[in-house]
Parts: C-alpha cells; sequence; structure tokens
C-alpha cells in the first residue's frame, strides 16, 4: 500500500518536474544561448574597438589629456585604447546578462531588468562625468605642477596634488549626486572633507611653510612696486 | 589681402602717390621714446637717401599716451648739421591705427600694405622704445635692398655675453640648422626688406594667426629664409631700448617665442627636411666688440628649479625625452661641477619639438615643462663662460649651433618616429 503512495507521489513530483523543465527548459536555454551570444559580442566589441582607437590615435589623446597617466596610477599599466574597450565590452556584457535574465521570464528578472534599464542613463552620464572629471583633474595637476616648479615653489607636488584631489572629489560627489545615492549624505561627506582639506593645507602651509609664506605675502605686497629687472635679457 | 586703412589714410596715400623707401614704426604708449625714432628716422631718410621719396609709416595699437599726436607733430625735417646734400623731396609721414589682432604682427601687416600700395622698392622696420637708433641704422637697413638687391636684412646687434640667452641657446642655433643660413639674431626686431618681399608677407596666410599677436620677428626672418629670399645682415651696434616689463613671466615669454620657432617647422616642413649644413650670409656694417660688466646673474635659482623639475616633472619630461636623455638630464641635478652638455641640450630641444609637432601635451604646457631645463642649460652656460671673454662666448655658441647641425637626422628621426 505505501508503496504505492509512494510510488505515485514520485511519479507526480517527476511529472511536475518534467511540466516545470518544459516550461522552463527552452528558457534557460535561451538564457544561455544569449549568454554565449554576449560573450562573443562582447569580446568582438572589444577587439574592434581596441582596433580602431588605436587607428584614431586615441592613446595619444589620452595622453594629451593626462587620462594615461591616471590610469597608470591606479595600477593599468595598458594603453588607454584597451581600457576604453574592456569598460565598452563589460557594458556590452552587462547588457545581455540582462537580457538572459529577461529571457526567464521571472518576475524578480522583468523587475530587475526593467529598473536596469530605466537606472542605465543615469549610470552613463554619472561615468561620463567621472571620465570628464579625471581628464580635467589630470590637465590641472599637471599645469599646477609645472607652473609650481617654474616658481620655484618646493611643494610643488603637494599643490598639484591637491587640485587634482579637490577635482576628482568634486566631480564624484556631482555623479554620485547624479545616481541619487544618499544626496545628503554625499553633500555633508563633500562638504566636511573639502573643508578638513582646506584647512588641513591652511595650516600645513602657515605652521610647515611658514618661509614660504611669508615669501608668498611679501611677494603680493611688492607687487604695487615697479618690479626688479631680471639681470639677464633672455630674448 | 590688405588690411582695411582709415578713409583719412587713404586719402594721405593718394595725395603722397608713389614712394621708394619706407620706415615703418609700430608703437603702443611709446610717447616717451617715439619722437627721437622718427627724428632719427627722417634724419636716416635725408641723410642717406636725399634722392629718394620716403615716407614714415607709424603704425599704432590704440595709444593712449599720445603717441599718435606725438609722431604727428615731430618735425620730420632734417637737421641741416648732418647733411651735407639737401635731400629733393620732403620726408612724408603718415600716422595711422592698425586693424585686426591687436599686436605688433598687425601693425606690420598695416606697414606691408602700405608699402605695397606705394610701390615702395625698400622698407625698414623699427621698434618704437628705442633709444640707441641713428641715423645711421636706416643705412644699414635700407642700403643692402636698395643698392645691393637683398631681399631681407637681419639685424646684428652689440649685446653683452649674457643677452639674448633664448636666441643664443634655441632660437639661433635651431633656425640655423633648420634653414641652412646663419642669422645671428633671428628675432631682432628691427629689419630690412624689399617692397616685394612686402607683398609676400602680406599674402601669407598667418594675420589671424599667432603671427598677428606675437611672433613676427621670427616669422619674417624664417619665411624670407625658407621662401628663397637672398638674406643678409646689418651690423647696428648697440641696442637700448625701454626695458620690456621686467616683471613679465619668463614662461610666457618662452612659450611665446619656443612656439613660434617650432610652428613654423610645422609650416616648413618640406624646406628645412632636406637641408644639411649652414652657411654665413653677407654682413654690411663696421663690428666691433663689447666690454663686460660684470651682471649679476642669479645661478644658484635657476639650478635649484632645475633640480627640482627633474624630480617633479619626469611623467611630463618622458613624452618628450628619449628614456636614456632623461636618465642623463635627472643625473646632471646635483652633479659638480654642473654642465649640461651640449650634445644632450640638442635632443632636449628636438625631442620637444617633435613632441609638440605631435601634440603629445597640451603645447603650452609641454613648453612650460621646457622652462625649467632651459635654465638648467643657461646656469650650465653661465658658469662654464664666468671668465670668458666675447669671442670666446661667441665661439662656445657657434659651437652649439654646429651641435645643432650635427644632430638634425636625429631631429628628423624622432619627427618620424615620436
Amino acid at each position: 500500500m505505501w508503496k504505492d503512495v509512494l510510488a505515485d507521489v514520485i511519479q507526480e513530483t517527476f511529472a511536475g518536474f518534467r511540466q516545470e523543465l518544459g516550461a522552463i527548459g527552452p528558457r534557460l536555454l535561451a538564457m544561455a544561448v544569449i549568454l554565449v551570444a554576449g560573450f562573443v559580442v562582447a569580446g568582438a566589441v572589444r577587439l574592434l574597438l581596441r582596433f580602431a582607437l588605436r587607428r584614431l590615435g586615441f592613446d595619444r589623446l589620452a595622453e594629451r589629456a593626462g587620462l594615461a597617466l591616471g590610469l597608470r596610477k591606479v595600477g593599468f599599466a595598458g594603453h588607454p585604447s584597451g581600457a576604453l574597450a574592456a569598460a565598452t565590452a563589460f557594458f556590452v556584457l552587462a547588457f545581455f546578462v540582462l537580457l538572459a535574465l529577461g529571457a526567464l521570464d521571472l518576475q524578480l528578472a522583468r523587475e530587475l531588468v526593467s529598473q536596469a534599464f530605466t537606472y542605465l542613463p543615469q549610470v552613463l552620464v554619472a561615468a561620463a562625468l567621472l571620465v570628464l572629471g579625471a581628464v580635467v583633474a589630470g590637465f590641472v595637476r599637471r599645469g599646477v605642477l609645472i607652473a609650481a616648479v617654474n616658481a620655484g615653489l618646493p611643494s610643488a607636488r603637494l599643490l598639484a596634488g591637491f587640485a587634482q584631489s579637490a577635482l576628482l572629489i568634486l566631480f564624484g560627489a556631482m555623479a554620485l549626486e547624479h545616481l541619487g545615492v544618499g544626496r545628503q549624505i554625499i553633500l555633508i561627506s563633500f562638504t566636511v572633507l573639502f573643508g578638513g582639506v582646506v584647512l588641513a593645507l591652511s595650516l600645513a602651509f602657515g605652521l610647515a611653510g611658514r618661509d614660504l609664506a611669508r615669501e608668498l605675502l611679501e611677494r603680493l605686497a611688492r607687487k604695487g612696486e615697479p618690479p626688479r629687472e631680471d639681470p639677464l635679457r633672455h630674448l | 589681402m590688405s588690411p582695411p586703412l582709415e578713409p583719412r589714410v587713404e586719402e594721405r596715400l593718394r595725395q603722397i602717390g608713389e614712394a621708394d623707401v619706407l620706415v615703418g614704426i609700430p608703437s603702443f604708449n611709446n610717447a616717451r621714446t617715439i619722437g627721437h625714432v622718427v627724428k632719427a628716422a627722417a634724419a636716416g631718410l635725408a641723410k642717406y637717401f636725399p634722392d629718394q621719396r620716403g615716407v614714415i609709416v607709424n603704425s599704432d595699437g590704440g595709444s593712449t599716451d599720445g603717441t599718435q599726436e606725438l609722431v604727428a607733430s615731430v618735425e620730420a625735417a632734417a637737421p641741416a648739421a648732418i647733411l651735407v646734400r639737401h635731400p629733393l623731396s620732403v620726408v612724408q609721414k603718415i600716422v595711422t591705427p592698425y586693424h585686426g589682432v591687436p599686436g605688433k604682427g598687425s601693425a606690420f601687416r598695416t606697414i606691408f600694405a602700405i608699402a605695397r600700395r606705394l610701390g615702395v622698392k625698400a622698407c625698414a622696420v623699427v621698434d618704437s622704445d628705442l633709444r640707441s637708433i641713428t641715423p645711421g641704422w636706416i643705412e644699414l637697413l635700407l642700403g643692402p635692398v636698395l643698392h645691393e638687391d637683398f631681399d631681407y636684412v637681419a639685424p646684428l646687434y652689440l649685446r653683452h655675453k649674457y643677452d639674448g640667452t633664448i636666441t643664443n641657446s634655441i632660437v639661433y642655433p635651431l633656425t640655423r640648422a633648420l634653414y641652412g643660413r646663419e642669422v645671428r639674431q633671428p628675432i631682432g626686431g628691427d629689419f630690412g626688406f624689399s617692397g616685394r618681399l612686402a607683398a609676400h608677407y602680406l599674402e601669407r596666410p598667418v594675420w589671424d594667426s599667432d603671427v598677428a599677436r606675437f611672433g613676427i620677428d621670427i616669422w619674417m626672418t624664417t619665411t624670407a629664409l625658407a621662401d628663397g629670399f637672398r638674406v643678409c645682415e646689418a651690423f647696428l651696434g648697440a641696442k637700448i631700448h625701454d626695458a620690456k616689463d621686467p616683471g613679465a613671466d619668463l614662461a610666457a615669454m618662452f612659450v611665446q617665442v619656443v612656439s613660434s620657432v617650432f610652428d613654423l617647422m610645422h609650416v616648413y616642413r618640406e624646406r628645412w627636411e632636406p637641408v644639411t649644413g649652414a652657411s654665413k650670409v653677407p654682413l654690411f656694417g663696421f663690428p666691433h666688440g663689447v666690454g663686460l660688466e660684470p651682471v649679476a646673474v642669479d645661478v644658484e635659482r635657476m639650478q635649484r628649479i632645475f633640480g627640482q623639475a627633474t624630480r617633479d616633472l619626469r611623467e611630463v619630461w618622458e613624452v618628450a625625452l628619449l628614456p636614456e636623455d632623461l636618465e642623463a638630464v635627472t643625473a646632471l641635478a646635483g652633479a659638480a661641477p654642473f654642465r649640461f652638455p651640449d650634445p644632450l641640450w640638442v635632443r632636449v630641444v628636438y625631442g620637444f619639438a617633435a613632441a609638440y609637432e605631435h601634440k603629445r601635451l597640451p603645447r603650452e604646457q609641454l613648453l612650460r615643462s621646457l622652462v625649467p631645463l632651459y635654465l638648467g642649460r643657461t646656469a650650465s652656460f653661465v658658469l662654464e663662460t664666468a671668465t670668458s671673454g666675447a669671442e670666446e662666448v661667441e665661439q662656445r655658441i657657434a659651437t652649439l649651433a654646429e651641435e645643432y647641425v650635427a644632430q638634425k637626422p636625429h631631429l628628423r628621426q624622432r619627427w618620424r618616429d615620436l
């Protein structure tokens, strides 16, 4: 008796599993196909983009804009074109993963895909802000560094680093603000951090660089006076 | 294409009709000195070119200190004391504002246009802040054009051994190596040129570029050399003029001068690439020596900036310098005695020229990063020649110029490969 019940239960279980499998199987297969296609397309995009960017001289442009230096500083030793191609391929793959999840037609997957597509423009704008910030900060850093060295300021690197950091923080905060991540927290953090850095630098400049501060103030005070002639005529 | 001229200037040109020789004086707030320059020019025209119809043109950039009024009121008739012959015609004067981009180049453009309109055979341009100009300068600048059929007369001044360090270490030797002619002071500021060269200048499409603002001097010299005009030099003696703003930023001035030279390298690539060697150009005038009063140069400051740059600017320099040159430059800091060898300096300049051409960095930043290297090179030069006389120093500069010529294949290669 109990054997028949057991057999029925098992049969029903298998039947249910077959039914479920029959319903979800094609979706799983579709998901797998989409994922494989995603890997192939992302790989192709990476290769083609890297090739095209190199031909278009993107690496040189990135070098000029300071992006290459920034990438080297964060440990990326390859070409900037490779970094951009890899990042684009990652986005393409992420897009296919979302499609693959959508193929499952699950409530959770549907919501995830819908939210992701709604959020995508903000992510892209935030990413663009970060890239722009990195470029602008790199440019300003180099300009400040060169000007400070030419002025004979011993703390040239410190000044340049401060200028770059301030801009990176500013653009990072703008990107996070755009993503809507904890707006109040970001605003307060940015204010505290920025104010703190300025205060710390002021103290450092006033205490450690007392002589330099005096020299700079004296130079400012002398601005109204007739300039002292450079004994060398360079032209 | 000619710039627009004011109706009263057009009317004046119609009155004058034609002229043979012209002296142009660009100005901007030079009331203190321009009177002397106009008098010297008028006396020079009357004394040395009494048979020629002479015109003086003041091309002014909107002075507010009465420069234009002063020029108009200066008696152009030459003092009889210096004349042995009376001129056949009175020297005419034209005072005109120039139009276009503010700068010496635009002032020159108006002078070229008036020269063409009057059909002059020879022109000279002289700075309006000169204190040492004499009537003899006018003869030396116009004579070779009028009597010897030269197209361009570059000035050769009497200078202290530490004067013109950018000229001596970059502009002169580089121009010589590029175009194969030895013009010792290519950015002197006072020049003579033929009417046909003035017309040629006028037709060049540069009047909305930096040439109109700054860099007109090297542009005129380079254009004359590269476009195959007959070039010579005239020894003018000492050049004493109002100090340019001594507080002016060295880096800004350096960028203006060097960018002008590098920009012209782009324009005239096909001309300079095949040139090998260099030859002298004819010299007019009577060169003589110069006293060597001591000049207090702050060599320590130059070395300090150079030393700091070897630590802080490596990341910038590596886009222009070969790795071995970067290492060699870095090794110079702190070395005793401090010497910046000629071959290394030439490779540095050539490396930066190629990086500038290929826009490896924003150009202004690239050239500003060259300033500490220039200061290092200048400090080395001052230390090396501290006890040298004028002739020794001139020989030293000639040796550097030869090095530029010898390493020209290196420039060609960097230009192609970078």
